[in-house]
């Protein structure tokens, strides 16, 4: 096991990471920004290091202040949480030159997963069922018409690059095509600076189901059942539910089995997520997080599992300390994403907390690095903690989210929590029979 | 580090069994010898004795403390007394090991009291294998020295005070 792991993150996820490596015995080297200089993951850390500036771009995006932290500390091992630099395979690549443990997969798996039209091809040498659509990037018009015919409309253009939602378009008919792949081409050479495009079969009405995966990187690997994450705003998750409402127990093991067969296959290390939209009973692969996500909490929650310690025991060269036959799913938990967010705008609210006061009672989880007082900064996410519920059955859980929701006091800022509570009246909610647009619908309909 | 299985470092602690004299012997030697840590395995079972305040990389303030440390408060350890808010402070533009000389055992490169140029090497931050010279922002008087020689610093800390003139 390592000795001491240094946490190149922020915010909950940092608290969150440090959690399990107390738990586990190991020393934590907090780093942090001059903005972030009070905030509670510096407090609680063995040790903090001062980065850099608040701009992230000069702190926790900084490798070589990342890694002079976990030279002067000592760190053998770096945990880089979600977004910032963990899916950045250059950083883990360094990391290893320095030999320094990445707790992730390898560079190598991170590169693939990060270039969609490798990801994709990738998953389809793999098994993974994956939407119908252009073999590699689309050059013009004319081999796009093609494609788009054999595909059949609606068609969606995508931008090899993108992510976000940008450089996206729907093509209905052939006439809208031109200024489908015309629009996502410029939309992508401003955003990212690559103009590459491709284009798949549009769904209509999907659902945002995705599969927690587990692997040692020597050819085993487990599955953890699946989250539905249908309820977005502008590709931004929102409220996250495992098990899906909408998968039966064989649909749940057939799709679970073939993710973690091609995970078994690619030699996957570690924790990682394969997302689908899910329509008509069919799995269309979107993309795979070679890392840990924000909603792994509702997996933990259903399998009693620590996906976090999991991830850092096999970092650290560990077997998988787990088969198949022993992953049992109790229950139903959802989580909630409080943003420090207008509920009704989305405009985002920074600000000093004045008063905070969590919910809690018997499965009522709350990971938060928020504390009356504390300022939260402009630099960053507006996400300041996370609402996670467990109960017997679906049902209860949202009895239970109900309630939670009611205790939750944060004074001072807006958060999303109004739009929870105003949620969890809509029958559709109750029902579980929602799609990836239902929750942007809903607000256009006020 | 990877692949070494090892017993969690708490278990080690919590163990009441290990050889009292060892550590204290341990502890002379730590002493004797000047050095910060010393860690050795004997059968599977491993014995680190360390000091604690000069090997403390960075701070960690105590979070049952009601009011959170100030940006200005953790990040400096400045010491004797000195003002780091000194207009004339040089704070460090990056994390790594501070040095007062080019070489172990060379002539520091300044003293208080030292006068100094613009521009003239203060000390020098080695991170990631790299040897950094920090140059001073003006001219002026060596005030004071806040680091030792040798010690990890982290961004924004006060390392130097160069009063102008």
């Amino acid at each position: 096991m390592f000795d001491k792991i240094l946490i190149a993150n922020r915010g909950e996820i940092a608290l969150r990471i440090q959690r399990a490596c107390k738990e586990l015995g190991v020393a934590t080297v907090a780093v942090h920004s001059t903005a972030d200089a009070d905030a509670m993951h510096v407090r609680l850390a063995d040790e903090s290091v001062c980065i850099g500036a608040a701009p992230a771009k000069s702190s926790y995006l900084n490798i070589p202040q990342i890694v002079a932290a976990c030279e002067i500390t000592g760190a053998d091992a770096v945990h880089p949480g979600y977004g910032f630099l963990s899916e950045n395979a250059r950083f883990a690549e360094i990391l290893e030159e320095h030999e320094i443990a990445f707790i992730g997969p390898t560079s190598e798996h991170i590169r693939i997963m990060g270039d969609k039209i490798e990801a994709k091809a990738t998953a389809v040498k793999l098994g993974i069922p994956v939407v119908p659509g252009s073999p590699g990037p689309v050059r013009d018009l004319d081999e796009g018409r093609k494609i788009a015919n054999e595909i059949g409309y609606p068609i969606l253009v995508k931008a090899a690059a993108g992510g976000g939602g940008r450089g996206m378009k729907v093509a209905n008919n052939e006439t809208e095509l031109e200024l489908a792949i015309s629009t996502a081409k410029t939309e992508a050479m401003v955003s990212f600076g690559d103009d590459t495009v491709y284009l798949e079969k549009y769904l209509g009405h999907p659902r945002h189901i995705e599969i927690q995966v587990l692997g040692d990187g020597q050819g085993r690997a487990i599955h953890l059942g699946e989250r539905d994450c249908s309820i977005q705003r502008r590709h931004q998750k929102l409220w996250e539910e495992a098990l899906s409402p909408a998968l039966n127990a064989n649909e749940r093991a057939r799709i679970g089995e073939v993710v973690a067969e091609a995970m078994r296959k690619l030699q996957y290390r570690g924790v990682g997520t394969v997302e689908f939209l899910y329509e008509n009973g069919e799995f269309f692969f979107i993309e795979m997080n070679t890392r840990l996500q924000v909603e792994h909490t509702v997996t933990e929650m259903v399998t009693g599992i620590d996906l976090v310690i999991e991830q850092i025991r096999i970092a650290s060269g560990a077997p998988l300390s787990l088969t198949q036959e022993e992953i049992q799913f109790n229950g139903h938990a959802i989580e909630c994403r409080i943003n420090a967010e207008n509920p009704r705008t989305f405009r985002p609210s920074p600000g000093k907390i004045t008063h905070f006061h969590p919910p809690g009672g018997l499965g009522v989880r709350v990971d938060s690095g928020a504390y009356a007082g504390y300022t939260i900064p402009p630099y960053y996410d507006s996400m300041i903690g996370k609402l996670i519920v467990h109960a017997r059955n679906r049902n209860e859980c949202l009895m239970r989210l109900k309630r939670a929701l009611g205790e939750f006091v944060v004074d001072g800022i807006e958060t999303t929590i109004p739009l929870f509570i105003a949620l969890i009246q809509e029958p559709d909610i109750v029902n579980g029979t929602y799609d990836i647009h239902w929750l942007e619908d809903h607000l256009a309909r006020g | 580090m990877m692949g070494e299985e090892r017993e969690p470092p708490m278990t080690a602690k919590k163990s009441g069994d290990f050889d009292k004299d060892l550590i204290r012997e341990l502890a002379e030697l730590l002493e004797e010898t000047g050095l910060t840590e010393i860690e050795i395995e004997i059968e599977g079972r491993r014995v680190r004795v360390a000091r604690g305040a000069k090997a403390a990389a960075s701070f960690a303030p105590d979070p049952g403390h009601a009011a959170p440390p100030s940006p200005r408060e953790s990040g400096s350890r400045g010491r004797k007394g000195e003002d780091a808010s000194h207009p004339g402070t040089v704070p460090s533009p990056m994390v790594g090991t501070a040095y007062r000389s080019a070489e172990p055992g060379t002539t520091p490169f300044i003293e208080v009291g030292t006068k100094v140029t613009a521009g003239q090497t203060l000390l020098i931050i080695e991170a990631m294998k790299t040897m950094n010279q920090i140059p001073s922002p003006h001219a002026g008087t060596v005030l004071a020295i806040l680091f030792d020689d040798g010690q990890p610093v982290e961004y924004g800390e006060p390392l130097v005070i160069v009063e102008r003139g």
